[in-house]
């Protein structure tokens, strides 16, 4: 009782501290205005408005309002996404896909007010859940941490490239764990962190300082989305606004078990290294599904299926934070963004991270979730309004943006050629259908792979053992190996096998 | 010919790829030293603290990924069907799409950025963007990849070196081409209400970011001492700043 006492105090005073500042509202209405209208364009995603505002924000202001920022804009992102899936049923971001299944069918029945508002409330409770989970389970993670050492660190990196690679291919497992590899790759180019020995520059002195973080990620996530957006013109049939958006408190009730099912869900799913809002939104669909009363009506327009994804894709957010700032491991794509703005600001997120910015951290996604509900329940109008603009005329600004961004962070052209170049291989592995995020997941975790298995190595005198003779170190590399193999398709089918024998 | 099939042959192809790329990067790896070695005079380290084992673990694994993938590629006839137009992947206007595309962005970021005014070449950009593929016609995309294409290649003709870089005769050839541009589309598709859209973004979006970036957030921005962007840095600083400083 006393822990949750100590946390909530904390949280009030980092509360009490930004809502005293009147530049947090500038910086939270802006920040969740460009996260809506980025998620409700079809084309950008929440990973793209927190990477580009990385880039945009840099480490030129205050570590505060860069993370009012960033945050807002994530929250703004994931939410605003369910506008493009209810009204012209294309998911406005991954995270959304579930949501067009139930969201379209509605407003097609005339009931898109509703279910825009309630999707609005259902993702502000959604992050609240995340949030709260964060606030208390950072904590306790934060102490097991602490006695955390490079065998595990090592592990747990490998984990959630691994992992991060397994569940968000959406073709072969493998793509998965190949863009993993190729992002690991990626982390080895430069000096390498122990002995200095330069790898794979060829020469080249700006490879001396490996791949930067920024120019990476903006290749990685905004080239291939412009390429895509821009050479494929814009489908779908934009559906009237039908109804009064304000929830009735009866309607809210009735789907209260829902909402929290499902925000226990989304932070679950979050909270796993390297896994995003989509996956988080699929889950909870397909256990809404299975366990909801109205599970027959889910895809033909159930407002139980509709709320059980997107609460779960708000939900996403804090579970994501968890890892990234106990582990320094990012729970999803758009919290790899972030560990990019981290970086720049001289913030290790991990064990030794100062427990004064989780606070700040949870005290802006709160005021972010309570802008966005509002915004969404009261300015709805607008960002339909804005649904209109065709992809082809704001993704040659996103372009300029990404383009000043990338240059303003690392200060050189030479990231821009790194940025086109790495934008190139990321559009023909994402036509390929190879996953992006771990390949990012891979550049990111990297270096911190590289130099805690050596490191490892090192203190055991290469002694292999030291990865099996701590219990952490063997349940995470047992972890990792049933993760392989539950993927090789003999031992899948000894599985099932078993699965129909004890059946 | 069905999806799985079509992405099975293209997977035969980047398989072959990332076998080659493996295959190069262990050759680059057995470069760096493994079982110790001397650097200036100190003994270097044991095979277990060597730069290259994680290098080797990663490029090793990445060889038998890609021949796990190769083999799954053959096995569902991937390789049958590599070499026909579902193997290779697009169709012409696809390709051209594609192609135009990435000209148009190779000639922004590797010509343009560096050495023109970057509020000139972003508006260049968005112009050409918009108007060359806002409803997907082939000609304004040929058109559009003209005009940035030729300031491009002018300005990597004339500047390649960074000590050139300063140099303002590209920034008036992309000046010109982008009113060019601008004044072929309104003549000849005005009645196009996208069309007499882009002169205002292309104009304010570039400003706005610009002047938001180097003044309000106080971010390097590339090219300041272009034709442009550097009057409004002097008139900032000598004509306006000293206003609110008095």
């Amino acid at each position: 009782m006393d822990f949750l006492f100590t946390q909530l105090s904390g949280f009030a005073g980092a509360f009490a501290g930004l809502v005293a500042d009147p530049l947090t509202y500038l910086y939270l209405i802006g920040s969740v205005f460009l996260g809506i209208t980025f998620g409700a364009l079809p084309g950008l995603t929440a990973t793209l408005a927190v990477t580009i505002l990385t880039g945009f924000f840099g480490n030129k202001i205050p570590l505060d309002y860069s993370l009012i920022a960033l945050l807002g804009a994530y929250v703004g992102a994931i939410y605003g996404g369910s506008y493009p899936s209810i009204l012209l049923n294309i998911p406005g971001t991954a995270a959304s896909a579930a949501t067009a299944m139930d969201g379209y069918p509605l407003a097609k029945a005339g009931r898109g007010g509703e279910a825009l508002g309630l999707t609005t409330t259902a993702s502000f409770i959604g992050t609240l859940i995340g949030t709260l989970a964060l606030l208390i389970f950072v904590w306790v993670l934060l102490l097991i941490s602490q006695n955390i050492a490079s065998p595990e660190k090592a592990l747990l990196a490998l984990f959630g490239i691994l992992l991060s690679g397994t569940l968000m291919s959406e073709d072969l497992v493998i793509k998965g764990w190949i863009a993993g590899l190729i992002g690991l790759a990626m982390a080895m180019v430069g000096l390498d962190p122990l002995l200095s020995e330069p790898r794979y520059t060829f020469g080249w002195s700006y490879m001396m300082s490996g791949f930067q973080v920024v120019p990476v990620l903006m290749g990685a996530f905004a080239i291939p989305q412009i390429i895509d957006g821009m050479r494929h013109a814009d489908p779908g049939q934009l559906l009237a606004l039908k109804g009064r958006i304000v929830p009735s408190l009866s309607a809210l009730r009735r789907y209260l078990p829902t909402i929290g099912r499902s925000g226990v869900i989304g932070t679950g799913v979050g909270a796993l290294p390297g896994v995003g809002a989509d996956v988080a939104g699929w889950v909870s669909y397909g256990v809404g599904k299975t366990v909801s009363t109205e599970g027959h009506k889910f895809g033909k327009g159930s407002l139980d299926g509709l709320l059980s994804s997107e609460t779960a894709n708000n939900a996403c957010i804090g579970g994501a934070l968890i890892p990234l700032l106990v582990l320094g491991i990012p729970g999803s794509p758009p919290a790899a963004a972030l560990m990019g703005a981290f970086k720049i600001n001289n913030v290790i997120p991990g064990p030794t991270i100062d427990p004064e910015i989780i606070l700040r951290v949870v005290a802006i996604l709160v005021l972010a979730s309570f802008t966005m509900f509002l915004m969404g329940l009261f300015t709805a109008r607008i960002f339909i309004r804005i649904l209109r603009i065709p992809k082809t005329v704001f993704l040659p600004v996103v372009m300029v943006l990404t383009t000043l961004g990338s240059f303003s962070v690392g200060g050189g052209i030479n990231d821009l050629y790194l940025m086109l170049g790495v934008g190139f291989v990321a559009y023909f592995m994402h036509l390929l259908r190879y996953p992006i995020a771990p390949l990012v997941i891979g550049v990111i975790l990297g270096g911190l792979f590289d130099e805690t298995f050596r490191r490892s190595l090192l203190i055991s005198d290469g002694d292999l053992s030291v990865f099996v003779s701590r219990p952490g170190a063997t349940i995470l590399l047992a972890l990792n190996i049933a993760l392989i193999l539950a993927q090789i398709p003999a031992i899948k089918r000894q599985f099932s096998r078993l699965r129909r024998k004890t059946a | 010919m069905d999806d799985t099939t079509t992405l099975r042959a293209r997977d035969f192809w980047s398989a072959l790829v990332l076998l080659a790329l493996s295959l190069f990067f262990l050759w680059r790896t057995s470069f760096i030293p493994l079982f110790g070695a001397n650097r200036a005079g100190v003994s270097g380290a044991d095979w277990y603290n060597s730069a290259a084992i994680v290098p080797f673990g990663i490029f090793g694994a990445l060889l038998v990924l890609s021949l796990v993938l190769l083999t799954i590629s053959i096995r569902s006839g991937g390789a049958r069907y590599a070499l026909t137009a579902a193997g290779i992947g697009w169709n012409g206007a696809e390709a051209w799409r594609f192609g135009t595309l990435a000209l148009i962005l190779f000639f922004y970021i590797a010509g343009l950025v560096p050495r023109v005014d970057f509020i000139l070449s972003s508006g260049l950009l968005i112009t050409a963007l918009i108007f060359g593929y806002h409803g997907g016609h082939p000609r304004r995309m040929i058109l559009a990849t003209g005009a940035v294409g030729l300031p491009g290649l002018y300005a990597m003709a004339m500047h390649l070196p960074q000590s050139e870089w300063k140099a303002h005769d590209d920034d008036i050839v992309t000046l010109a081409a982008w009113l060019l541009l601008t004044l072929w589309a309104l003549a000849f598709h005005h009645t196009d209400r996208v069309v007499r859209v882009i002169p205002w973004i292309a104009v304010l979006a570039p400003l706005i970011l610009v002047c938001a970036m180097a003044f309000g957030f106080r971010q390097n921005v590339p090219n300041r001492g272009g034709l442009i962007f550097s009057q409004i840095e002097y008139h900032y600083y000598v004509t306006l700043r000293p206003l609110w400083r008095r």
